[in-house]
């Protein structure tokens, strides 16, 4: 029983490190904010170079065959450098065409996913904000030629640059994933501009959108379980994300707390801020047990893998919002400031508090399976 | 990272489970002779003083396996050993800071129970300033003579020896005149007065010292060392308990849920409300991550790291969410949650002191973890101090030293 990272693991962690701290420092992040786009080509086509792109898919596709740990790694280091970019999103989708696509529609994507040439996302949520794969309210009619998708996607994370769209939608079978080109006829994208300006999402408009027959992911009706699990895996990623901002939350009221002097005095020797600090590096380090917990049971199939990913989500969804805010009120007037890169992290875990069920949601999961 | 057990963990542990099965006694043990036999077989078991090195009888166990030990007595409900006190930190303060006669004379003893041991270092105007405890040793040439007031002594009336901090030297700052030495408990000079708690129940006891003797061979380390000696060794052992103790608040859970489903208001289960279901999920999720965080904890214990002044975080950590379980499993409950005496199984539920009773006596206890051991308030200046190196907070006290 091993809970510390592997040298390689840490490896990861190191370089991941080292390369956000240089690309995406906090003027970066800023210069990105300011984007129309929002993310950076040079930097997405580096990730590809250093393999984070294909991290977790096969090596047939030039993947790297790593699992959840890995990626959380990954996705703690850029929750820490509120790194703009459809990295996350990207790696659901290419987790989803691996696990139910055709080997048509994996020779089409995962190689591109993998080199840094394709950018995906999942549509996971319909006009009335439920996250239930069941809630799905969006149509598949069959056509001549395929199917025709109506309905409306909110909140769909960097639809703007996506190359595909994963799609779940209703047909007679049931539940269907689709793989959408955005640039069909009669899809419309709208952003959603919200307070994360390195977040970009989009309402996502489908009126008697054709797709081929062969854009279904799986079979016509069997998408329930795939998304389900999907969703697991999207809720501790954004888990491990909002893990990361907090620890930089954290860090940055710490260092400002040993500097910042009133009363004669560094702020840090006031009980007052001392005990909030304390309180705040208890919720991380609880945080940090819990995202690499779940992703170990993720990766080991463990009985409680399907369990645990919603206890982080749950978890760190809470805690990440106590400590974020904590150390906003460390900092005083300078943490209310544009200026000051504080928020940056604030409102990256705050944009992902509410993303792929909240902590309400998740303590629902839970009970369902603890108390049936 | 791989959260497997080992197969020799997995084997240790179907070994354990084996001999608690085949051991564990079927009634209460009632009187303290029947709990010092259980002990005992504890102790021949290889189950008692698991770390301690063999040389002073101990078992020199892994960290894990002590844990799975706690673990699988948790699970089956066995009743702990006595002499926890002793076994998990004044027997290892010995055997790092005691002269060779000490450690023959006191270890083994101490190890099966024949003495049960107490920490005579809290007192009435000593709490999280224990170094301003009032209780003099004397210096009269071969012993010391004691005068002063311990209070929160556990085991106090069944203790037959005692570890004691007192002042030999007044004039020196009050972190330097601390001495620490063993008092032997049964004379004249020595009188426990049990003190009842808010449960009722009377596990802690005030002791009062007058003119008692404890002998100069008994003192630990050297005169006016007490201090340090309590410093050094007041994290030993820390996380040993932690997935016994995460398995009883599970095990708490499942009755907690088996009462959502037997009470009703408002014509549906408990269980159907949404807001008693978030309560619930609240609970689950934090229970899981105390286990998760125990997992860690122990994973860098196995391998020779001493959690230090992180062990503080652990402490924190679970006696607030202690606090907060108990807190939520009352709103859960109702009036319900306030019963007493427990007539329905559901109503039972192991306190954290150990002593069974009613979900009401488990909120009541919850209340004392924040405050023994270091309360939470002194564990976050830890915390602050040696864990995040905040600045050191301007004291009076430390200003006049």
């Amino acid at each position: 029983m091993d809970f510390a990272f592997s040298p390689d693991q840490q490896l990861l962690k190191n370089s991941a490190r080292a390369f956000l701290d240089e690309h995406m420092k906090p003027a970066a992040v800023r210069l990105l904010w300011e984007d129309p786009r929002g993310e950076s080509e040079t930097t997405w086509k580096e990730m590809a170079q250093h393999g984070w792109l294909g991290l977790s898919l096969p090596e047939a596709y030039g993947g790297s065959a790593l699992g959840m740990i890995e990626t959380a790694i990954l996705l703690e280091e850029m929750g820490r450098a509120a790194a703009p970019g459809p990295y996350f999103p990207t790696v659901l989708a290419g987790r989803a065409i691996e696990e139910a696509g055709s080997d048509a529609q994996k020779k089409r994507w995962l190689s591109a996913i993998a080199t840094g040439d394709a950018r995906a996302t999942v549509a996971f949520l319909d006009a009335d904000l439920d996250w239930r794969p069941d809630a799905t309210q969006t149509r598949a009619d069959k056509t001549a030629k395929g199917w025709a998708l109506t309905g409306t996607k909110r909140f769909v994370p960097w639809a703007h640059v996506a190359d595909v769209l994963l799609v779940p939608a209703r047909t007679r079978e049931g539940l269907t994933l689709f793989l959408v080109d955005p640039s069909a006829a009669r899809l419309t994208l709208e952003p959603t501009p919200v307070m994360d300006l390195a977040t970009r999402l989009a309402s996502v408009r489908l009126d008697t959108v054709p797709v081929a027959g062969d854009a279904v992911l799986g079979s016509p009706g069997q998408a329930g379980p795939l998304l389900a699990s999907l969703l697991r895996r999207a809720a501790l990623g954004a888990a491990a994300e909002m893990l990361g901002a907090a620890r930089r939350c954290l860090d940055m009221a710490v260092a400002y707390a040993k500097v910042r002097e009133q009363f004669g005095q560094p702020i840090g020797s006031f009980q007052a801020i001392r005990h909030k600090c304390a309180e705040m590096l208890l919720e991380v380090e609880n945080s940090h047990a819990a995202v690499y917990y779940a992703a170990w049971a993720l990766d080991a199939k463990a009985d409680d893998g399907e369990l645990a990913p919603s206890v982080a989500k749950a978890y760190v969804g809470d805690a990440a919002r106590k400590v974020c805010g904590e150390a906003i009120q460390v900092h005083g007037g300078i943490g209310f400031t544009w200026e000051y890169d504080l928020h940056l992290y604030v409102k990256r875990a705050k944009a992902l508090e509410a993303m792929y069920g909240d902590a309400e949601y998740h303590r629902e999961l839970i009970v369902r399976r603890v108390a049936a | 990272m791989d959260l497997n057990p080992s197969p020799e963990d997995l084997a240790f542990r179907n070994r354990v489970r084996r001999w608690l099965e085949a051991n564990v006694p079927e009634d209460d043990l009632k009187t303290l002779d029947a709990r010092k036999a259980w002990h005992r077989r504890l102790y021949e078991a290889g189950y008692v003083g698991m770390l301690w090195p063999p040389e002073y009888g101990g078992w020199a166990a892994t960290p894990m396996q002590q844990a799975i030990v706690q673990d699988e007595m948790a699970r089956v409900g066995a009743p702990p050993p006595i002499n926890g006190l002793g076994i998990g930190f004044i027997g290892p303060t010995i055997i790092v800071h005691g002269t060779d006669w000490q450690k023959q004379r006191y270890l083994k003893k101490m190890l099966t129970a024949e003495e049960i041991w107490c920490q005579l270092y809290s007192e009435p105007n000593a709490g999280s300033d224990l170094a301003s405890l009032k209780t003099r040793a004397e210096d009269q040439g071969d012993h010391f003579l004691v005068n002063g007031q311990k209070i929160w002594t556990s085991s106090g009336p069944i203790a037959d020896w005692g570890i004691l901090l007192a002042r030999t030297d007044a004039k020196a700052p009050k972190h330097k005149g601390i001495s620490c030495v063993l008092l032997h408990m049964r004379q004249p000079g020595v009188e426990v007065r049990p003190l009842k708690q808010i449960t009722g129940s009377s596990l802690f006891s005030e002791v009062f010292m007058t003119n008692a003797r404890a002998e100069k061979r008994d003192l630990i380390g050297g005169l006016n060392q007490g201090w340090e000696i309590a410093q050094t060794t007041l994290g030993y052992e820390r996380g040993a308990g932690s997935l016994g103790r995460v398995t009883r608040y599970a095990i708490a859970f499942t009755q907690l849920v088996r009462a959502a489903k037997e009470l009703t208001r408002g014509g549906q289960r408990l269980v159907d409300d949404p807001v008693v279901r978030a309560k619930m999920g609240k609970i689950y999720a934090e229970l899981e991550v105390q286990r998760y965080a125990a997992l860690r904890a122990l994973s860098a214990l196995q391998k020779g790291e001493s959690p230090g002044p992180a062990s503080s975080i652990t402490k924190l950590s679970y006696t607030e969410f202690e606090k907060r379980y108990y807190e939520l499993a009352l709103e859960i409950l109702g009036p319900w949650g306030q019963l007493i005496t427990a007539h329905e199984e559901f109503e039972e539920v192991d306190t954290s002191s150990g002593e069974p009773g009613t979900w009401a006596t488990a909120f009541l206890w919850s209340r004392a973890g924040t405050i023994y051991s270091g309360s939470s308030e002194i564990q976050k200046n830890i915390i602050g101090e040696r864990v995040l190196g905040l600045p050191k907070e301007v004291r009076a006290d430390r200003l006049k030293a």
